[in-house]
């Protein structure tokens, strides 16, 4: 794991991401995410009570879940910590994208992933736990880093590559470029000003 | 890290504009939205885009009928049509009407991801086709095969060219007008680490205050009147190359301020506009007058004048490079040898003596002038002394009057060029002993070539 120097882990006490299962979600998947997101980024999260299935995201002729209604509920779920990150086990899609891994506000609140494609591996079958982890914790920590404003980078291996193939994420490490990691701690450093000017109380069950 | 791609999507249902839109974002682009092909047009003429991403199935004017009108009206802009299965033969009519590629619905993040760096790097080639086409409607030449010299003063200015031109730090070329100012700045770019990027130049002299403004930060529809559309600046279009502002000393005071603010903000706004855009590039300057002259009368900024000088570059003129008139002369012969397709003209001796006794007010320029004016005028391959016309001598003074030790320098150069360089000879025709001649050579670092 690839410690970010940058990001002090932990130190608030009131959480700053609220990790939502959507339906069921493994929990250990869940709690993972919120690790990753205090270990890498320095962000204190918190898995909260799951949320109902996102069956109001069904898109009937394709079988998939669109991404977009899925983060406008999550955003609106009520009052809660600033950002918000949606695990579900559903396949993603966007209108015009085929798949997603996950998807994001970019500077707004929510984010969401899917675990539905993790477990796949090149050849077929599937590939070990421990990998679809770290490939979990790699989509959540890249998906916040967008709702905390930062966009794609293409220096080599940084988290915020674009990467819409499993074999891709493989290989970017599980941290963020120097640039990046700047510009995050900056957004980081702001959110934790806002947090403390307005603390907010735990959030009301999801939609 | 070039400047965003400014994207318009453009389509009628809100979902697909509002996620093509947003997963855009993600990626750096910067993005507007439009819901028909009126409001698109009505866009792009307040805006410019590099790319437009179009549905081709809308009510009203579809997006063929889209994609031609962008065509004729934004030729710059690259298009992108968006499809379901089933419309491969609008598809096809999409290509032949100009598009540069289509996407059918729903695709691969790949590919998409693909086809964006691709329209990236054919905007960046639209860009310094954009600056070549500029360059040569201005009637410059690329490269720098221009620059010439063998004397020790040039000698020194190409070990100056290869130092600055590794940096990123803004560069000032002081020389007197015609001594290839522009020619060293364009290869100072050449040989740097952005010579893929774009070579932007202007002449601020040659600008009324308030077009040189509209030149270097674009405008916006209806900024003045006569902005009939949107306009980029030189600015945006050295995004990823160099920005070269000739005669930076004529620059007003209060365009100073501008550009000072653009070089410490890295943002800058078109005039009518309210948006910050972005553009990284090098800055060169170059002035044939005394900038800190014009600081001590007030004329020119002094932070300004720090923030473009952190290296510094002096051509000399060509009367103290006298060693270099002929090689110069030599390379202007081959020039136009193929240019006029005529015979490689030669110069007689005499043509020698007198090319190189004249003072070059206009340095390197005048004599690229005289020696295509003896071209023309040279019925075989000789050129003679009567076909090199200059400017008179009593002008050359008053364009550029000497002090007396300048004047003593210049006929001390001139007799030993005529003597080919024999010392005791120069001396003699001096009137002077030989001692005292090679003291007075040694002291002004007179050579022979």
């Amino acid at each position: 794991m690839d410690q970010q120097a940058d990001n002090q882990p932990g130190a608030e006490s009131a959480p700053l991401v609220e990790v939502v299962p959507l339906g069921r979600v493994n929990q250990t998947a869940a709690a993972v995410a919120a690790a990753n997101l205090q270990a890498i980024f320095g962000l204190n999260a918190a898995v909260s009570e799951p949320w109902p299935e996102p069956t109001y995201a069904l898109v009937p002729t394709r079988g998939q879940y669109d991404a977009g209604p899925i983060l406008l509920a999550l955003a609106q779920g009520g009052p809660g910590p600033p950002l918000r990150l949606g695990l579900t086990g559903r396949d993603l899609c966007l209108p015009f994208l085929s798949y997603v891994f996950g998807e994001a506000q970019v500077e707004g609140r929510a984010a969401v992933v899917s675990l539905h494609r993790l477990r796949d591996a090149a050849q077929g079958g599937t590939v070990p736990r421990a990998l679809m982890l770290e490939r979990l914790a790699k989509i959540a920590l890249h998906e916040i880093a967008h709702v905390l404003g930062l966009v794609h980078c293409r220096a080599p291996g940084c988290l915020m590559n674009f990467s819409s193939s499993l074999a891709g994420l493989d290989r970017l490490r599980l941290g963020l470029c120097p640039a990046c990691n700047s510009r995050l701690a900056w957004q980081r450093r702001r959110l934790l000003g806002q947090a403390s000017r307005a603390p907010a109380g735990p959030g009301p069950p999801g939609p | 890290m070039t400047a965003a791609m400014q994207v318009l999507v453009v389509d009628d249902e809100l979902a697909m504009r509002e996620s093509i839109a947003a997963w855009l974002r993600q990626d750096g682009y910067q993005v507007a939205k439009a819901a028909g092909g009126a409001e698109a047009l009505q866009l792009m003429a307040q805006e410019v885009f590099d790319l437009a991403l179009v549905d081709i199935k809308m009510p009203g004017m579809d997006g063929l009928e889209l994609l031609r009108r962008i065509k004729s009206e934004h030729p710059d802009t690259l298009v992108i049509i968006i499809t379901a299965y089933g419309s491969i033969e609008s598809s096809v009519e999409a290509m032949k009407a100009g598009a540069s590629d289509y996407l059918l619905k729903p695709f691969d993040p790949e590919q998409l991801m693909l086809l964006l760096q691709k329209m990236s790097g054919q905007r960046a080639l639209l860009r310094e086709n954009l600056a070549l086409r500029q360059r040569l409607a201005d009637g410059e030449c690329p490269g720098f095969g221009d620059i010439v010299g063998r004397s020790p003063a040039m000698l020194a200015v190409f070990g100056r060219i290869e130092e600055v031109a590794e940096t990123e730090a803004p560069v000032l070329i002081t020389g007197e007008t015609g001594t290839g100012k522009e020619l060293v700045a364009r290869a100072i770019h050449s040989r740097g680490p952005r010579a893929f990027g774009p070579f932007v130049a202007i002449n601020c002299g040659a600008q009324a205050e308030g077009l040189l403004e509209s030149e270097l930060f674009g405008h916006e529809r209806g900024a003045f009147t006569g902005a009939v559309k949107a306009r980029r600046g030189r600015l945006e279009m050295a995004d990823g190359g160099a920005l070269f502002l000739d005669e930076v000393g004529e620059i007003s005071a209060k365009m100073q301020v501008a550009l000072l603010r653009v070089l410490e903000d890295k943002q800058f706004q078109r005039v009518g506009g309210s948006q910050n855009l972005s553009s990284d590039f090098r800055l060169i300057c170059a002035t044939h007058r005394d900038l800190s002259q014009l600081i001590s009368q007030g004329r020119f900024r002094q932070d300004f004048y720090y923030r473009i000088n952190v290296l510094a570059i002096h051509i000399p003129p060509l009367r103290e490079r006298l060693e270099d008139i002929i090689p110069l002369s030599e390379h202007f012969l081959d020039k136009f040898a193929r240019e006029t397709g005529k015979p490689r003209a030669h110069l007689e001796d005499k043509a020698c003596q007198a090319l190189c006794s004249y003072p070059w007010p206009g340095n390197v320029r005048e004599l690229r002038n005289v020696i295509e004016r003896a071209v023309l005028l040279a019925p075989g391959d000789k050129i003679e002394r009567r076909q090199l016309t200059f400017l008179s001598p009593q002008a050359a003074e008053e364009a550029s009057p000497l002090t007396l030790a300048e004047m003593e320098l210049n006929h001390i150069r001139r007799v030993l060029q005529a003597q080919d360089w024999n010392v005791s000879q120069a001396a003699s025709v001096l009137g002077i002993d030989r001692g005292t001649l090679s003291r007075k050579m040694k002291k002004a670092g007179l050579r022979a070539p």
